[in-house]
């Protein structure tokens, strides 16, 4: 019965990595155009996230309300980390702004836990219907609607990037920021947006995982940052399309890896992966070359 | 002494290790988030030759430094090549499986009648070297810090040097480094290990203050902090990342007044002065305004 075993691990390792695939694709929007790592980006879901919970837990919202005042607290707080981190810093201070994005992140995960003092907080459930039965698999109607949604918020966001001017803008600031300012572009205002997209992408993903959990803990900051950093590593920086194939290639290869060696051996094979792939592939499964050419990345989106 | 501040300005020792270990890195221009790792190391190889097999502490010590020094030269032979964020994120990637792997390491012996060793996620237990030898909280503070100092000295020493002189060019542009004759793997490569070796010799201490050491201590927290606080002290000397140590836990402990709120005020605090001044406290440019004003207090009296 491997075979099962196999596909109903591939089955429930990519819709698990469809929200991973919603983490990386924002990590990397930012990254594209902000060329800086944003390491307060989990903790800016964990905020959403933690809003949505509170009003829940407080008022028992229904669950459109929650999913929308986590994609509306995502968005704010990541406006505000962009304020505090990112536009102070120029190009010469770029560790300087990464390291304000960690400051924050303590700011943030304490912030989350006045809000929410419990380790656990119960969170509206996505469907309650059983799971659907195809022979022998097994597919939980909530993992589905994961799926789906992740789908659609990629062809949507490979849309905007593609077809709207808007999309054009943030491409042409990923591409060549300076180009992008003197053919009038305003590369300032496109980065705020892109960050506040990216923020509000990465409050869905939260929403997502966290209604097909039930729950919420405190681990969830650091939960979303370690996955979208590997996933976003995997497909390659600053890549969308890299970043999909990321999250959904680390979600499969997890599951396999928790059926067949434990919990613990999955996040070892996640980070074992990343390493190896850094040591010889580092630009990932679709990115440019690392080697000590950091002007590199973000070649296509 | 009182007790509690004994044990303050021990941890602030001891991190200060950590801490180093990141700052030589950043000198060289390489952005680490995993020197936990060999903290990590350090500390159980320490703990294990003392409790274990029976080891005076010393040779302990220097044990947890050169195997954290080996694994630092294994992870840089694979690494060194990357630059930036790939560096960063490879290093945190091995961090992260050293602390999984110490989750599932277990070693243990019957040692006196007691069975002590590393047991996997609970931790390694009964490092019991300063209590079996009677050596007062004082004096292991004492040790620790005479240690430190001597590793300040050794970096104060290096930094006059050709070496560290090549060491803070690699790290200020590479490229004209390499055309300028400087072997930059051979460089990056020096200061990985002198890391890895910095940081194993305080978790090897760490391991014998605290006598208990678990996986968890060894995690992305303690490796990004110590990364923050040379950032946030600055890169101009070794006292860059001592003076972050002493921000984060000095302020932290005075900061009580602000119970509960302590990591918003302090996350804040270190926000706003990283716009202020984005390359630290003690950067190059006021450690050269420094050692000016010095120099010339010296010739004021021809």
């Amino acid at each position: 019965m491997i075979a099962v075993d196999l596909a109903q691990n591939t089955l429930d390792g990519l819709m698990v990595g469809s929200s991973y695939a919603l983490l990386a694709v924002g990590f990397t929007l930012i990254f594209g155009v902000m060329r800086r790592l944003n390491l307060a980006y989990g903790p800016t879901i964990m905020a959403g996230v933690y809003l949505g919970t509170a009003s829940f837990i407080s008022f028992d919202a229904p669950i459109l309300v929650v999913l929308a005042i986590v994609i509306a607290g995502s968005a704010v707080v990541g406006l505000y980390v962009e304020r505090l981190c990112f536009r102070p810093f120029g190009e010469a201070a770029r560790t300087a702004s990464m390291v304000a994005s960690f400051a924050l992140w303590m700011q943030l995960e304490e912030a989350a836990t006045h809000l929410l003092p419990r380790h656990m907080n119960p969170f509206p459930a996505l469907t309650t219907s059983p799971p659907i039965e195809i022979g022998p698999l097994l597919l939980r109607v909530d993992h589905l609607i994961m799926l789906a949604a992740t789908l659609l918020m990629a062809v949507a966001v490979t849309y905007l990037l593609a077809r709207m001017r808007l999309g054009l803008a943030i491409r042409a600031v990923i591409d060549q920021p300076r180009a992008a300012a003197i053919v009038g572009i305003r590369v300032e205002r496109i980065m705020m947006l892109t960050f506040v997209l990216a923020s509000a992408i990465g409050g869905i993903a939260g929403f997502l995982i966290a209604a097909t959990d039930t729950q919420v803990t405190a681990m969830i900051g650091m939960w979303a940052t370690t996955k979208g950093l590997v996933a976003m590593m995997l497909g390659g920086l600053g890549s969308v399309k890299g970043a999909i194939a990321g999250g959904l290639l680390l979600g499969v290869l997890e599951a396999h890896a928790q059926w067949f060696l434990g919990p613990q051996v999955r996040d070892m094979v996640a980070w074992g992966l990343l390493f190896v792939l850094l040591a010889f592939w580092p630009g990932g499964l679709m990115g440019t070359k690392a080697l000590d050419r950091t002007m590199a990345v973000g070649r296509r989106v | 002494m009182d007790g509690y501040l004994i044990t303050v300005l021990s941890n602030i020792g001891m991190i200060s290790f950590v801490a180093l270990s990141a700052y030589i890195l950043l000198l060289s221009g390489q952005i680490s988030f995993g020197q936990q790792a060999y903290f990590g190391i350090g500390a159980y190889t320490a703990g294990i030759a003392t409790v274990m097999w029976q080891w005076p502490l010393a040779a302990a010590l220097l044990l947890g430094a050169a195997v954290a020094a080996i694994a630092a030269g294994v992870v840089g032979l694979a690494t060194l090549r990357l630059s930036g964020i790939y560096f960063a994120m490879a290093t945190l990637a091995f961090a992260e499986i050293m602390r999984i792997a110490a989750d599932l390491f277990v070693y243990r012996r019957e040692i006196d009648g007691i069975e002590t060793g590393p047991d996997g996620i609970e931790g390694f237990r009964d490092i019991r070297y300063f209590f079996a030898n009677e050596v007062s909280p004082l004096q292991t503070c004492l040790i620790v810090y005479a240690v430190l100092i001597a590793v300040l000295a050794a970096f104060f020493l290096a930094e006059r040097t050709r070496a560290g002189r090549f060491l803070r060019q690699v790290g200020e542009d590479p490229l004209l480094a390499e055309v300028q004759g400087i072997d930059v793997m051979r460089v990056r490569m020096a200061a990985a290990l002198a890391a890895g070796a910095v940081a194993g010799l305080g978790g090897g201490l760490y391991a014998h203050l605290m006598t208990y050491v678990e996986p968890k201590s060894f995690d992305i927290m303690l490796g990004v902090h110590t990364l923050a606080y040379g950032l946030i002290g600055g890169l101009g000397t070794a006292l860059g990342p001592i003076i972050g140590v002493l921000i984060d836990i000095g302020l932290l402990e005075s900061t009580r007044i602000f119970h509960g709120y302590r990591m918003i005020v302090f996350g804040g605090l270190v926000a706003l002065l990283l716009i202020v001044r984005p390359r630290g406290l003690l950067d190059e440019v006021a450690v050269n305004r420094i050692q000016q004003a010095l120099r010339r207090g010296r010739h004021a009296g021809d």
